[in-house]
């Protein structure tokens, strides 16, 4: 049995695995995804359910104004990861870890404590664009499939070399002409984009939407799919998201059990395959 | 244009906390020559060497490079200026290829080049293999390379002899005197084997608890008292 709301939500997991891989490409361990995620979706949830032109005639939610959010979500989060980017990224190490994880919590908070954007309750009702799970299948498939190959490309290009370079030993790099701020910066804004876009279809897709997005949880999860999958390829993040999302609902038939399975992998998954699943090509 | 001056120290000090890790230094290079920096543990050699590259800051005097002060300039800009330089401890990337590591210096992708450089230090075999897998005397050379690839002007050297065997750095001193003439450079190298500075090095300087006490041609620089008496450690 296929179950394909399942599917959506392991392609969900895969895109926001690649938003945290991208800055740990750069060697930068941040675990402010959530936050970015929950942004775009919160810009999602307000805009068509409190923008009547954005419903069009039909019964159907239009697609062009799930684009128009797109469109106005990506540029507001870029905006904003470059300016929290600047100061922040000058941390280094567990204190990148731990100041992202504030930010996150800050948002939380802001939007738990404001009526404005649902405050406890969340927004409900946020209209469909798809009249089933196989439209935001596709979606997500395309989302995930754009974000893919542009981490395939960056393998190649100077950008995600001077990426590995930064990683491998920021203090060589710099002395190598690397422009150490600037690329971490763009590894961390070209993360929040993915992640904002993301949620976008995410808040369609969950029809309601509120600050619960942007949990510690979500910060552990979506590093634990990283740490899975392996951080040296594209293709490990989205394995170990797929994988990783999966499992707690494989797992379902043994009951209470399976939290304490998944709890398990998550910690012996790094001892055992410290480099994750999907290792780099050696020659 | 051997003869004009390309880089200048005027009264540098970098003070660490209570230690007086540079004291008052000042002099220049001469564009093309290989000048030699000397001098025991702890003289602060590598300390210079960081200034130069924008790595540590100077608490007062200056650097100047091709006649403008490199004060608040970053070490990607100062690369960007042409000046290149290698680590004492071998700092390569070592979970990248031999081409990946130079490629990020040439900051494109020119596979081509990158074979060519390697081929210089005859590491022309091994362009796909990871920089951590090299031996650690190919590591130092890939280093070199890797800092000849961002096209400097001036290439600072810390140790590049370190671990090498007489045979080794036989081919090092032929090496670094092909390339000064091949890519035109200014060299200031650290190194604490004197017999290869001397045959080396158009000039030596020598550095004491981050004083220059001497400097001048390897001659002079051997018969000077002050060296002595440094090496032999009554300073100290
Ligand atoms: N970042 C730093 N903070 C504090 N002290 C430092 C720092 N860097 C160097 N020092 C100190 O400055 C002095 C000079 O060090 P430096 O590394 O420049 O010596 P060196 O001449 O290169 O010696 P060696 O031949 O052992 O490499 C040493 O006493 C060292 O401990
Ligand atoms: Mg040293």
């Amino acid at each position: 049995m296929f179950d394909i709301s399942l599917f959506v939500l392991m392609l969900l997991g895969a895109i926001l695995a690649l938003a945290v891989y991208l800055p740990m490409r750069a060697g930068q361990l941040s675990l402010a995804t959530p936050g970015f995620y929950t942004i775009g979706g919160t810009v999602a949830a307000l805009l068509s359910t409190t923008v009547p032109e954005l419903g069009g005639s039909e019964q159907i939610y239009p697609l062009a104004s799930v684009f128009l959010e797109l469109m106005l979500a990506i540029p507001l989060v870029a905006l904003l990861a470059f300016l929290i980017g600047k100061p922040v990224l000058k941390l280094k190490g567990i204190y990148l870890a731990i100041a992202t994880i504030a930010l996150v919590e800050i948002l939380r908070v802001v939007l738990l404590s404001s009526p404005w954007f649902g405050a406890a309750v969340g927004i409900f009702a946020i209209p469909q664009p798809f009249e089933g799970p196989e439209g935001y299948a596709a979606a997500f498939a395309v989302l995930l499939g754009i974000t893919a190959w542009g981490c395939q490309r960056l393998e190649t290009e100077p950008l995600g070399r001077e990426m590995a370079a930064i990683r491998n030993d920021e203090l060589a790099a710099r002395c190598m002409g690397v422009h150490s701020e600037r690329v971490k910066l763009i590894a961390f804004v070209l993360s929040a984009i993915i992640a904002a876009a993301a949620g976008v279809l995410a808040a369609h897709y969950f029809n309601s939407w509120s600050a619960r997005q942007a949990s510690f949880d979500a910060s552990i999860t979506t590093l634990a799919f990283v740490v899975l999958g392996g951080s040296r390829t594209w293709l490990g993040p989205v394995i170990g998201g797929l994988v990783l999302t999966a499992l707690p609902e494989l797992l379902r038939p043994i009951g209470d059990l399976r939290l304490i399975v998944f709890g398990l992998v998550i910690l012996l998954g790094p001892i055992f395959i410290p480099q994750g699943l999907i290792q780099q090509k050696r020659s | 244009m051997i003869g004009s001056i390309s880089l200048e120290l005027n009264g540098l000090n970098v003070r660490f906390g209570g230690l007086q890790a540079l004291d008052q230094l000042s002099f220049s290079l001469q564009q093309g020559e290989i000048f030699g920096l000397i001098g025991p543990n702890g003289a602060g050699k590598t300390t210079l060497f960081n200034v130069i590259t924008g790595l540590t800051a100077a608490t007062s005097g200056e650097v100047r490079w091709q006649g403008k002060t490199t004060a608040g300039l970053r070490p990607d800009q100062l690369c960007n200026l042409g000046i290149a330089r290698t680590f004492q401890n071998i700092r390569v990337f070592s979970d990248l290829s031999c081409i990946d590591n130079l490629q990020i210096a040439m900051g494109c992708n020119d596979r081509r080049a990158a074979l060519e450089l390697l081929g210089i230090v005859e590491l022309q075999e091994k362009g796909t293999h990871l920089a951590g897998s090299l031996a650690y005397g190919e590591q130092r050379r890939l280093e070199l390379v890797r800092a000849l690839a961002t096209k400097p002007q001036l290439l600072l050297l810390d140790e590049p002899a370190a671990g090498m065997n007489p045979v080794e750095k036989q081919k090092l001193q032929l090496l670094l005197n092909t390339i000064r003439k091949q890519f035109q450079l200014t060299i200031l190298i650290i190194e604490h084997h004197v017999p290869l500075m001397m045959k080396l090095c158009d000039r030596l300087a020598v550095l004491n608890f981050g004083r220059c006490i001497a400097i001048g041609s390897p001659q002079e620089v051997q018969e000077d008292p002050l060296v002595i008496e440094a090496y032999l450690g009554r300073g100290a």
